[in-house]
């Protein structure tokens, strides 16, 4: 009887092997749906889908979505065997650790990689990969832009979590304010198990900041604005691209949110276009909820590849070249590659008004100039 | 390798054939990516086996040995451009040296607080990788790592890059089976089961965890520098608890006592969540369920399911070379307390070659703490233990033991899963470790004939009536090739043919030289045996003579009936 | 200060039930349970989603509901993932306790999806407001419904007849059947209430703190660790425990860094079991692993 179980369990993993072969247009989505990143991997994987749902009139295509957990080495194998599909392009993992190690094996296999991770390194050589969202070096540009031209902050305090996306975002913050010959007045990074986030908060604020800057996952993002206002914070609080999901300001009530903006790469709502407001609707009636500006990203990186197919595509080398050299109307922004495959140059500061939970466009930066 | 090991690879030949047949079959890139990646935790189990299965210590650095090798390769290719041939050794020492480092340390700790103390190390390596941004990359780590590349050479990627993991797996079963295979597998297993047992048969427990930990780190980071070639990417990833648990799954999964085992489980758990993938957002828990059945059907791993030890082969008895005996035994003014009481109190007594003394006294008298002494088992308060010149007074048992001072139990300290030929070798390869298995065996074998007990070499020790075991312990002693043997009550149980079965062997092995201490109440077995008697009352010598005058003598009768001389 | 200390405080009570739940199996089964941090994310999301389907109520109110389901789920967990290798090695129960928390976790993000959540307030909002600190209700709550469930808890172990089962049971399973206590209902019941102490943090810490089916490991380790400073298996060192560590991550971080506070906590964890290998309260588990 055991050995039967046994034999049963190595049989279904065997099963497993033996699934799916392709037809059509297959854009394999490979992103993280298990594990600490899972919130925004299902972002990333929504929007994917919903793209590879409703391709362009004439173009066939079909989703094949992959986990890859949190590990480098998931990814790479999932890439390896989906490059046994020979499809035009992958959507690869947000997650900086996994988009790196795919992008060698992309280069071997001459796949295109479609990410919206915001890893700096990403986009250093390879033509191969194709980012859909502004990197951590970039979109940090309109954030300090904004803090010390348009409220002309000087003594920003920096809390970052200890993870890709902070210490990313918090490199590239110091990076820009020294720029402007600004040192932050405090830096810390925070563990995302880090239960209280009263101490961080209690320190920086002893260093006498004009600003909060935060670089936080979604749940101490809204631990932080949540703790803050407790606290009676009244210094204006500026967050990572965190704050922006749906999901993260779902968890604090609105007149917290007073006082706290928000860097992205758009604002997913209706009433900003007609590309918008399909997408917006579409996402709502698909998954029964609001977009957050990864889903969006992800979503007009996904269609740009299908355009390119309409537009003639049949190869992943002519994929390939085509995002190289296209220019796309997304939903959020025209996409254009610098070169480098950085396809995204907008950005919009974004603040909450204290009275929702939807945030305002305060100010939209277009073409924002690659770091030197 | 033994049978039942045969049997194990058997089947992993098996789950190996099914896999690259698949993998050929499949024709893409991905088929020898996931064989080179099942070798890479293969190595790693390995080296876990040696920490978890043989010595049973639950480390949780298993994942911090790895990460290190992964690390050192990362940091060592990337920023110097140094080839295979300099990275791998670098990556293989120091995750062993930090090992031999902390080992002092956390291996005197006892099971789960040695789990969280290396916990507690791994924790804090996992927070050093994601800080240390300048040297390791911070959370994103170090990416743009070459394939392997040994002096010049590149290993194209693909099978030949499999092919060369799994040679090295191949070289990692060889080391494992040579260094933890045979008598030293045997030894493990007494020093798991039953550390007096292991003490007696002159297995040092501390040396043997010790080996097991440095080598447990070696492979880690030999697996952690495959890892870093084959993903090409190093990320704080490696260093986090998940990947402890991984690798604890694996092992229990294939099963941690078998080599086997190590390469089942590998390759089964990197299989199982690939296949699974495609299930999207239920992979993981499908994945858990999945590992749930497993682990009810097979409890003991999947190597487990091939059953028990197949039995010993019985190997010719060779006889040892002769030794002469180094000497006796000296205890001079031997004192111990516990606490408040006076266990011993300035025993001085003395055992000549060739002779056999009986060592008598009511209960609580201090005998088995006599015993305990003189082989080390306990540390006298003061006095001195005396053997062939030297003072052992501050050695650790299985030191003495080696040295030719063994000793029986009371209670018999034998693993019961263990056959009485292996718990007889494992003692006769502690003391003579440069003599092969099969000479060890057979010398074993011996050892057996001369207690009488050769016909029952196959049969599992917890299976023997109580006599059988106190000879099968006796034997154990002799293997050692003792120059004293201090044996405590060896006829409880036996009925008087068995007595004097035993006192005439006994007598055969003092002719021989043998310096021999009797502990035991039963004076009719002592009257035919014994050259002299001691009796000791409350710590102290109160009567010493043959058997006959002790019989008589009234202090010692008071002291047995409990009137005050 | 004030206000880190009470934070802290309020934080460690949490800890403290989370850590007994888990001694308490510990003490009954010689193992340990791998799933007790994946247990208080299930009752986080308990309480989630009796809150939607009770809207409006305050938290203390949902706290016997999420109790009683997660008792049931205990039992449950008991039956497949302990039961089954009762007499087994401990290494196997630690494998299904492992297996039994990947589904668990991953169970919770099929049904809520991954984005973090928060449970309503135990007795709403409010509270008192002192000199530069604010002891809010909720803070007050938690601190009170903590050291009830401990106290409850210890009630029942020390003055009932079952209570008095289920310690024979912890200290000598073997022993406790010849005297016929129902030793498989007692480990059953062991299971139940230490998964309804899990839920009950689950709830406390899931308003605070935000839940989201992922943070159970963290919260795995820091009861584990818990237990080991506190002295493997007793009672009154988890809770010691617990509080030392919370008190210990709050203020620290609160003084020097989060990142400090960790090397630090490890590094005393460290030290102590180098010194006083027993734990500070001394050891009280039966050895059978």
């Amino acid at each position: 009887m055991n050995r039967l179980l046994a034999l049963a369990a190595v049989l279904s993993v065997a099963a497993g092997f033996q699934h799916a072969k392709a037809q059509d247009v297959t854009i394999p989505v490979l992103v993280p749906l298990t594990g600490f990143l899972s919130l925004e991997g299902t972002s990333q994987r929504n929007g994917a889908a919903l793209a590879l749902a409703a391709p362009p009139a004439g173009v066939k295509a079909r989703a094949e979505v992959v986990d890859v957990g949190v590990a480098p080495e998931a990814a790479v194998n999932a890439l390896e065997k989906a490059a046994g599909q020979k499809p035009l392009a992958v959507v690869a993992s947000m997650l900086g650790a996994q988009v790196l190690a795919m992008l060698p094996v992309a280069q071997e296999q001459k796949l295109p990689l479609l990410t919206i991770s915001g890893t700096a390194q990403v986009t250093s050589g390879n033509p191969y990969v194709f980012r859909f969202f502004l990197s951590d070096d970039v979109i940090k540009i309109p954030v300090v832009r904004y803090l010390t031209a348009d409220l002309a902050k000087r003594r920003p305090a920096i809390i970052y979590q200890t993870t890709s996306y902070g210490q990313g975002g918090h490199a590239s913050l110091v990076a820009n304010l020294a720029r402007r010959g600004i040192t932050p007045a405090y830096e810390e990074g925070i563990d995302v198990a880090a239960k209280d986030l009263l101490p961080s908060i209690t320190k920086a604020m002893a260093a006498n900041p004009d600003v909060l800057i935060i670089h936080l996952h979604a749940g101490p993002t809204a631990l932080f604005v949540k703790q803050a206002a407790q606290a009676r914070i009244t210094v204006p609080i500026m967050a990572g691209s965190a704050m922006s999901q749906p999901a993260t300001a779902a968890l604090v009530e609105p007149r917290d949110l007073k006082g706290v903006c928000t860097e992205s790469t758009a604002l997913p709502a209706l009433g900003v276009s007609p590309a918008m407001d399909d997408f917006v609707n579409r996402y709502r009636k698909a998954y029964g909820g609001d977009p957050d500006a990864y889903a969006l990203a992800q979503y007009d990186g996904t269609m740009m590849a299908l355009a390119a197919v309409k537009a003639g595509a049949k190869t992943a080398e002519e994929m390939r070249a085509a995002l190289s050299r296209m220019s796309y109307e997304g939903a959020a922004m025209t996409y254009k590659s610098d070169g480098k495959g950085n396809m995204a140059h907008s950005a919009a500061i974004l603040c909450y008004d204290g009275t929702s939970r939807t945030p305002k466009l305060a100010k939209r930066f277009d073409a924002i100039d690659s770091p030197p | 390798m033994e049978r039942a090991s045969l049997r194990g690879m058997g089947l992993f030949g098996i789950l190996a054939g099914a896999l690259l047949s698949w993998a050929i079959w499949d024709g893409s890139p991905y088929g020898p990516r996931v064989v080179a990646t099942a070798g890479t935790y293969a190595l790693l189990i390995l080296g876990y086996h040696f920490i978890f299965g043989q010595a049973g210590a639950l480390s949780l650095a298993q994942g911090t040995f790895f990460g290190l090798g992964a690390y050192v390769t990362a940091v060592c290719a990337t920023r110097w451009g140094l080839g295979f041939e300099i990275t791998f050794p670098l990556a293989i020492l120091l995750p062993s040296a930090v090992a031999m480092l902390v080992a002092g340390s956390v291996l005197r700790l006892a099971s789960h607080y040695f789990a969280l103390a290396t916990l507690g190390i791994a924790q804090v390596a996992l927070l050093i990788a994601t800080s240390w941004q300048d040297v390791t990359g911070g959370a994103t780590g170090l990416s743009g790592l070459p394939g392997i590349v040994l002096f010049g050479m590149a290993v194209p990627r693909g099978w030949p890059l499999a092919a060369f993991v799994w040679g090295l797996v191949g070289l990692g079963v060889l080391l494992a089976d040579r260094i933890a295979g045979g008598v030293r597998r045997l030894a493990y297993e007494t020093l798991r089961e039953d550390p007096n047992a292991a003490a007696a048969s002159g297995i040092g427990g501390a040396r043997l965890r010790f080996l097991a930990f440095a080598l447990s780190a070696a492979y880690g980071g030999a697996a952690g520098a495959l890892h870093a070639h084959t993903v090409r990417v190093v990320s704080a990833q490696v260093l986090d608890f998940g990947m402890m648990i991984t690798c604890l799954a694996m092992a229990v999964i294939g099963g941690r006592k078998r080599i086997a085992g190590a390469l089942i489980g590998a390759t089964l758990l990197v299989l199982l969540p690939e296949g699974l993938r495609f299930l999207a957002d239920y992979s993981m828990l499908i994945y858990g369920v999945a590992l749930l059945v497993t682990i009810v059907a097979a409890p003991d791993g999947i190597a487990g399911l091939l059953g028990e030890r197949a039995p010993a082969f019985l190997p010719q008895a060779a006889p040892p070379p002769p030794k002469p005996a180094k000497g006796g035994l000296d205890l001079r003014d031997i004192s111990k307390r516990f606490g408040g009481v006076i266990a011993l109190d300035g025993v001085t007594l003395g055992l000549r070659p060739g002779e056999i003394l009986g060592l008598i006294g009511p209960n609580g008298s201090g005998k088995t703490t006599l015993v305990n002494i003189a082989t080390g088992f306990e540390r006298a308060d003061r006095g001195k233990v005396g053997f062939a010149g030297e003072t052992l007074s501050s050695r650790p048992p299985d030191d003495i033991a080696r040295r030719g001072i063994a000793r029986t139990f009371q209670t018999p300290a034998l693993v019961p899963g263990m056959n009485v030929l292996d718990t007889v070798a494992v003692a006769g390869g502690s003391s003579h470790p440069e003599i092969h298995h099969s000479r060890i065996l057979a010398r074993a074998a011996e050892c057996l004939e001369r207690m009488g007990i050769g016909t029952v070499a196959a049969t599992s020790c917890g299976d023997l009536p109580p006599g059988a075991q106190r000879s099968v312990e006796i034997a154990r002693a002799l293997a050692l090739d003792p120059s004293v043997l201090l044996l405590d009550e060896p006829a409880a149980g036996l009925n008087e043919t068995e007595q004097s079965e035993l006192g005439a062997r006994l007598r055969v092995l003092a002719a021989r030289g043998l310096a021999i201490l009797v502990v035991e109440h039963n004076m009719p077995f002592l009257l035919g045996l014994a050259d002299r008697v001691i009796c000791l009352d409350r710590g102290r010598i109160i009567a010493e003579g043959t058997a006959a005058a002790i019989q008589e003598d009234p202090k010692v009768i008071a002291a047995y009936f409990g009137t005050e001389p | 200060m004030a206000q880190l200390l009470l934070n802290g405080l309020a934080l460690g009570a949490a800890y403290a039930l989370v850590a007994l739940g888990f001694v308490l199996v510990l003490n009954a089964t010689g193992a340990v349970n791998f799933a007790q941090g994946d247990m208080v994310v299930a009752g986080g999301y308990a309480a989630v989603a009796f809150a939607g389907l009770l809207p409006d109520m305050p938290g203390i109110l949902l706290l016997p509901l999420v109790l009683a389901l997660m008792a049931g789920l205990g039992l449950l967990f008991s039956a497949l993932a302990y039961f089954p290798l009762k007499r087994r090695p401990p290494t196997a129960v630690f494998i299904s306790t492992i297996a039994g928390g990947i589904i668990l976790q991953n169970g919770i993000t099929a049904l809520f999806g991954s984005a973090p959540r928060s449970a309503p307030l135990l007795l709403g909002e409010g509270g008192f407001q002192g000199q530069g600190f604010l002891a809010d209700r909720q803070t007050l709550a938690i601190l009170g419904v903590a050291a009830l469930l401990i106290l409850g808890q210890h009630f029942l172990l020390s003055r009932t007849q079952l209570g008095r089962q289920l310690r024979a049971t912890a200290q000598d399973r073997d022993m406790a059947q010849a005297l016929g206590v129902p030793v498989n209902r007692m480990i059953a019941l062991t299971f139940a209430l230490g998964a309804a102490l899990a839920g009950a943090a689950g709830l406390l810490l899931a308003n605070r703190f935000f839940v989201t089916p992922t943070s159970g490991g963290d919260l795995m380790l820091k009861a584990y660790i818990a237990v080991a400073i506190g002295g493997w298996g007793s009672l009154p060192g988890a809770v010691l425990g617990a509080l030392l560590i919370a008190l210990f991550e709050v203020l620290i971080a609160g003084w020097i860094s989060y990142t400090v506070a960790s090397v630090a906590l490890y590094g005393a964890l460290l030290v102590i079991l180098f010194l006083r290998p027993q734990g500070l309260l001394g050891e009280a588990a039966q050895r059978r692993a």
